[in-house]
């Protein structure tokens, strides 16, 4: 097997797709806004539970979070069972919005 | 003790509903042509969206939610976010890419990416272990509901819910009768619904909107916390939740099919706008499972049944039913909430089995066995394979290890520790070449089965690596020896990651 990398058929640095570097143009704006996308899932899923844990009075995580009332729910589970799943929707929602107007930009360009 | 009599209501209703189905089946083939043409303009988005929440409710989605909450009360929600949140990395990580790259299911898209037939055949067997596993739930649920309404006990009424599939499967192949989904879709979800209203009604609580209504019957039953569970860490650790919860994204979003619609439709920006659609028809089960939970809880309460564990855990994967069966609601309301069931859970092990024989037949089989074999040879071994698959899903079935939930989530790990990297990484990294692929699906094989193998005998492996979450450190993992691996080798072909370039990442 020839190990050696060929130069002549590798792609040149600028073409080669890496979610860390993206192309400049469409992909790299497109990245962008997945970076801030996927900070907002992260954080609102999992940033949660590190305040539950972190506010947590005992190790049941009772906390002031769950002893707060909201809709008739205690707050924690409110934000869990019905709060999260609309935040996930508006996130797809964002998403289409930002894609929809980025790919109309590029498509009018070509 | 579950099986009492039978229930003549409930079991005609169902031959009606099945009978319905193959029905409708039948006219969406005749007005429709070929299935995938969801000809965009009269369907829409909202369509497309039904479509796709239909592809997804399983056994799992209707018995195993509730039950989970029953039992484990706030620890379940790792559940159904992580079943929601899957869609949103989906649609922003991977949906459109695959979609321009063409190739859907797993076997297809290692083949056309990494273009090495073992890369192949190995994501054909994750797949089909991922049916097999998957499909053990559902039967699981068939059994216990066949069984609530035959009034037979579990093995029996197993086998005759896995006959009555085995008949449904043969019948509507033989007419041709499709799946209309949208169709699908409504029945269920009113199915599983009205009875909800029902049940708030009669127990007194703030009936029009029960998903909301059942905050107060929450206040009712917080005066018991054991029995409530309401506190975030009383039946798991922060660990152990958010384990379970990025495991179930990863192998939402390592499952990519479970978006099948979405890469039908003509027109990809239909397409996206359409997820959206998908996961509010989604949310609509996952706001309202809880809420059969606590109304079957506080009903416990009222009437000072005191469940033991056993006979707890005995009852959750059928607490939607019982709720509906407690609150004295008419056989036959009972029975809709059965009979969503069961529709969810014969419309996924149908589509599950057909799939796994297709990739035996034409993954394994086709490429590797026999490649000379003629179309008629190959449709033979996927019928056969059909039926082997439901063989051995019922023999697992039988003594089920855990609740319906719990092995569902087992096919998520597995998928996020295999196919989720392999597709992530295929797209986003064109560097990528076959040897990572492969190390890393073998990688994410050791870590999904190594809780389950091992647990017992490595002390501390199941707390590192609980089995329903060990894509929390597996996914990683498997993703930096892929790289790793991909690395040392020489790099993939250089079309291909011209295609990536050109086709795949482009407005």
């Amino acid at each position: 097997m020839n190990t050696e990398p060929d130069r002549q058929n590798e792609p040149s640095e600028k073409g080669r797709i890496n979610f860390f570097r993206p192309l400049p143009g469409f992909m790299r704006k497109k990245v962008h806004y997945i970076w801030v996308l996927l900070a907002s899932w992260a954080c609102f899923t999992f940033g949660f539970q590190f305040l539950l844990v972190l506010l947590e009075k005992s190790p049941d995580g009772s906390s002031p979070l769950t002893e707060k009332i909201l809709f008739g729910f205690p707050f924690h589970y409110w934000y869990s069972g019905q709060f999260i799943i609309l935040w996930f929707i508006l996130l797809c929602l964002l998403y289409n919005l930002f894609v929809d107007r980025l790919t109309g930009q590029y498509r009018k360009r070509k | 003790m579950l099986a009492e009599h039978l229930k003549l209501a409930p079991a005609l209703l169902l031959f009606a509903v099945l009978a319905i189905f193959i029905l409708v089946g039948l006219a969406s083939r005749t007005a429709k042509g070929e299935y995938y043409l969801v000809s965009g303009r009269s369907v829409g988005r909202i369509g497309i969206g039904a479509a796709i929440a239909s592809n997804w409710m399983s056994a799992a989605s209707i018995l195993g939610i509730a039950g989970i909450f029953y039992l484990q009360g706030y620890f379940a929600f790792a559940y159904i976010i992580g079943w929601t949140g899957g869609y949103v990395l989906l649609l922003i990580l991977m949906g459109a890419q695959i979609r321009r790259f063409g190739k859907y299911t797993a076997p297809e898209f290692v083949e056309a990416r990494y273009a090495s037939p073992w890369a192949r055949v190995l994501s054909a067997s994750i797949a089909i272990l991922i049916s097999l596993i998957y499909c053990v739930a559902q039967y699981k649920g068939i059994g216990l509901v066949f069984s609530w309404i035959f009034g037979l006990s579990y093995i029996p009424a197993l086998i005759f819910g896995t006959a009555v599939v085995i008949s449904y499967l043969v019948l509507s192949g033989t007419l041709g009768a499709l799946r209309n989904q949208r169709f699908h879709y409504t029945v269920l979800i009113l199915c599983f619904i009205f009875p909800l209203f029902l049940v708030a009604k009669k127990l007194g609580f703030f009936w029009p909107v029960p998903q909301i209504g059942y905050g107060a019957a929450l206040q009712e039953i917080l005066s018991r916390p054991d029995l409530a569970g309401t506190a975030p860490w009383l039946h798991g650790t922060p660990y152990q939740w958010i384990a379970l919860c990025f495991t179930l994204m990863v192998g939402t979003a390592g499952l990519p099919h479970v978006l099948s619609r979405f890469y039908t439709v003509p027109n990809i920006r239909d397409a996206r706008w359409s997820v959206v659609w998908g996961l509010f028809f989604i949310g609509l089960l996952y706001w309202s499972a809880p809420a059969y939970a606590t109304f079957a809880k506080v009903w416990e309460l009222r009437h000072g049944v005191a469940v033991n564990p056993e006979t707890a855990r005995a009852l959750a994967d059928i607490i939607v039913i019982k709720s509906a069966e407690w609150a004295s609601l008419p056989s036959w309301i009972t029975g809709i909430v059965a009979i969503a069931a069961i529709i969810a859970a014969f419309s996924t092990v149908t589509g599950l089995l057909i799939a796994g024989a297709g990739a035996f037949s034409y993954d394994i089989y086709y490429q590797l066995i026999n490649p000379t074999a003629t179309e008629r040879q190959r449709m033979a071994v996927a019928k056969v394979t059909t039926l082997v698959l439901a063989m051995v899903v019922l023999i697992v079935a039988a003594k089920p290890a855990a609740l319906i939930a719990e092995i569902t989530a087992v096919a998520f790990a597995l998928a996020g520790n295999t196919l989720f990297p392999v597709f992530l990484l295929g797209i986003w990294w064109d560097r990528t070449n076959k040897q990572g692929a492969i190390a890393g699906m073998i990688t994410g094989l050791l870590i999904t089965f190594a809780p389950l193998i091992l647990g017992q005998l490595i002390p501390g492996l199941q707390d590192l690596l609980p089995p329903t979450g060990s894509a929390l450190l597996g996914a990683p993992l498997v993703i930096l020896i892929t790289i790793g691996v991909s690395l040392l080798t020489p790099p993939p072909p250089d079309e291909i990651r011209r295609f990536l370039l050109e086709k795949v990442h482009t407005p």
